[in-house]
């Protein structure tokens, strides 16, 4: 199969709550898929089945055998009060293939400083974690995905909390890492604007919904009105796509569709 | 005043035994913030330990009553169980859950004893009776925990990792819930076995002053388990000296060296940053 991973009309939820039923899509080798909602449309949801630590309830996922997850999770998942240098953070990434119970050794280390130089912090690698900045502390967690020699880079959420220079300096590293190696990559996003420019398909979720297609056939005013159910306008500015909710449809009450 | 403290020092090695290893654990405890886990466990093995005194005085005979480490550790197992694998699906916040087996098990602990017909077993809830500690039973500690540091020096890695992210670790195929009931037995374990000796106050201070010290000294993992165990060793040594010839009781004199030294090492980390 040439898809890393494949879902044939899975139903995803918790206990007896579902989430999403009949998914039906896959994702093939040196895609750059964004995965697109806003909080609470599912988009975690679809993550976890894709990573394989949430089981359908329905239908099946299948993900190829030989398949190594690179996981860029959300900033606040991770523990920033540790003491860590950044090199002991990015060698994380390695500690499956080390194996239980054994130490890192000389070609972990190379290898994790090469990740380091991939995204351009090798100099921070003695650094404790603590010090970075938010776009520093993003690029080791990028490196820790790349350490592990994956083929499907998972980013989650990678750009909240920064400012407009850290988000397009991720954003860049990201399209750079899928062009020059042919990475496979899934970005998750609640920000459509922010990665319809940069990634080449884009799954949407909202409400139960779910679509997924090249950049234009999603973003485009027709799609994007059916989807959020309310006008949308798809400008373009200096070669960008800009998505805006047309004037006077953000005094909606919740629940309420036009 | 040397004279003194070797009349004791099977007391003191049980004290040095239990802060290294508390210590060491308590590294975990302060850096995944479940301090509290940590006296609900103690609390809980208190009431193992008062529901033995307890059937010992309404007449009940064996090993049970015997040895108390035995209860002790039962509850305290359960109780690693419940915050180890219960956390996740409850739809109570965890803080509470701690909360409600802290307070209820210091309750019923309180309750037993109040029947109990053993004379004084209420210091067991504060101060312990670190100066009872016997060769024996330090020679039990040490058997007690030498594999549990033996564990933690082969899994470091591991503990680590599911301690500072999970999520990823899991991504990368480590069962965390099982990891994570593996560092709670640990703990649990060690907790269930200190608490026969040291009490609950320096059992507590034990599993978070040193590991706070440490934090403030050093500024890799290594380093910060180094000094932990160093300012825990530090204070049970100073403390059990200062205790003895001044007939001060052990357990807080302990406890106020740890204190003393967590504020040196908040001075010397803000003279550091000047």
């Amino acid at each position: 199969m040439s898809a890393l991973v494949m879902f044939d009309h899975a139903t995803l939820g918790y206990g007896r709550r579902v989430v999403l039923s009949d998914l039906t899509f896959e994702i093939p080798e040196g895609d750059f898929l964004g995965l697109v909602g806003p909080n609470g449309a599912g988009k975690t949801t679809i993550l976890r089945a894709i990573l394989g630590t949430l089981d359908p309830s329905a239908g099946t996922v299948t993900r190829r055998p030989e398949l190594r997850f690179g996981y860029v999770p959300q900033r606040d998942q991770v523990d920033y009060n540790f003491p860590l240098r950044v090199l002991d953070v990015v060698l994380m990434g390695r500690y499956d293939r080390i194996g239980i119970g054994r130490r890192p050794k000389r070609d972990d280390r190379d290898r994790a400083l090469a990740a380091l130089d991939a995204v351009g912090i090798r100099e921070l690698a003695m650094e404790p974690l603590t010090r970075l900045s938010g776009g520093q502390k993003q690029r080791t967690l990028i490196a820790r995905a790349l350490v592990g020699e994956p083929n499907l880079l998972v980013l989650d959420e990678p750009t909240t909390g920064m400012d407009l220079v850290s988000t397009t300096q991720i954003l860049g590293l990201v399209r750079e890492l899928h062009e020059r190696r042919g990475l496979t990559v899934l970005m998750v996003s609640h920000a459509l604007n922010e990665i319809a420019n940069y990634v080449t398909r884009i799954a949407l979720v909202q409400e139960g919904s779910f679509r997924i297609g090249a950049v234009d056939e999603i973003v485009n005013e027709r799609t994007l009105s059916e989807v959020y159910g309310i006008p949308v306008e798809v400008d373009s500015f200096a070669g960008h796509r800009i998505v805006l909710a047309r004037r006077g449809s953000a005094v909606m009450r919740p629940g309420e569709r036009r | 005043m040397i004279e003194a403290i070797l009349l004791f020092r099977d007391a003191l090695y049980g004290a040095l035994v239990i802060a290294l290893v508390c210590s060491a654990l308590g590294v975990y405890v302060v850096l995944r913030r479940i301090v509290f886990v940590g006296a609900s466990l103690a609390q809980m093995s208190t009431l193992g330990i008062a529901i033995s005194f307890w059937l010992a005085g309404v007449g009940v005979a064996g090993v049970i009553t015997r040895k108390p480490v035995i209860l002790s550790l039962l509850a305290t197992l359960l109780g690693v169980v419940f915050f180890a694998t219960g956390m996740r699906r409850a739809r109570i916040p965890a803080d509470a859950r701690i909360g409600v087996a802290y307070v209820v098990a210091g309750a019923l602990a309180i309750l037993f004893i109040a029947k109990a017909a053993v004379g004084e077993a209420h210091d067991i809830f504060l101060q312990g009776n670190i100066l009872g500690i016997t060769r024996g039973d330090w020679l039990v500690l040490l058997a007690v925990s030498v594999p549990v540091l033996l564990v933690h020096l082969l899994f470091y890695k591991e503990f680590l990792f599911i301690s500072f992210d999970q999520e990823t670790a899991r991504t990368l195929g480590y069962r965390v819930e099982r990891w994570t009931l593996l560092l709670y037995l640990t703990i649990g374990l060690s907790i269930a076995f200190a608490m026969q000796f040291a009490g609950l106050m320096l059992v507590f201070d034990f599993l978070v002053l040193p590991a706070v010290t440490g934090l403030l000294l050093a500024r890799g993992m290594a380093g910060v388990f180094a000094s932990a165990i160093g300012a825990g060793l530090a204070a049970a040594v100073i403390g059990f000296s200062l205790s003895v010839p001044f007939d001060l009781p052990t357990g807080p004199a302990i406890v106020a060296v740890s204190g003393a030294l967590v504020i040196v090492a908040w001075l010397i980390r803000r003279l550091r940053e000047r």
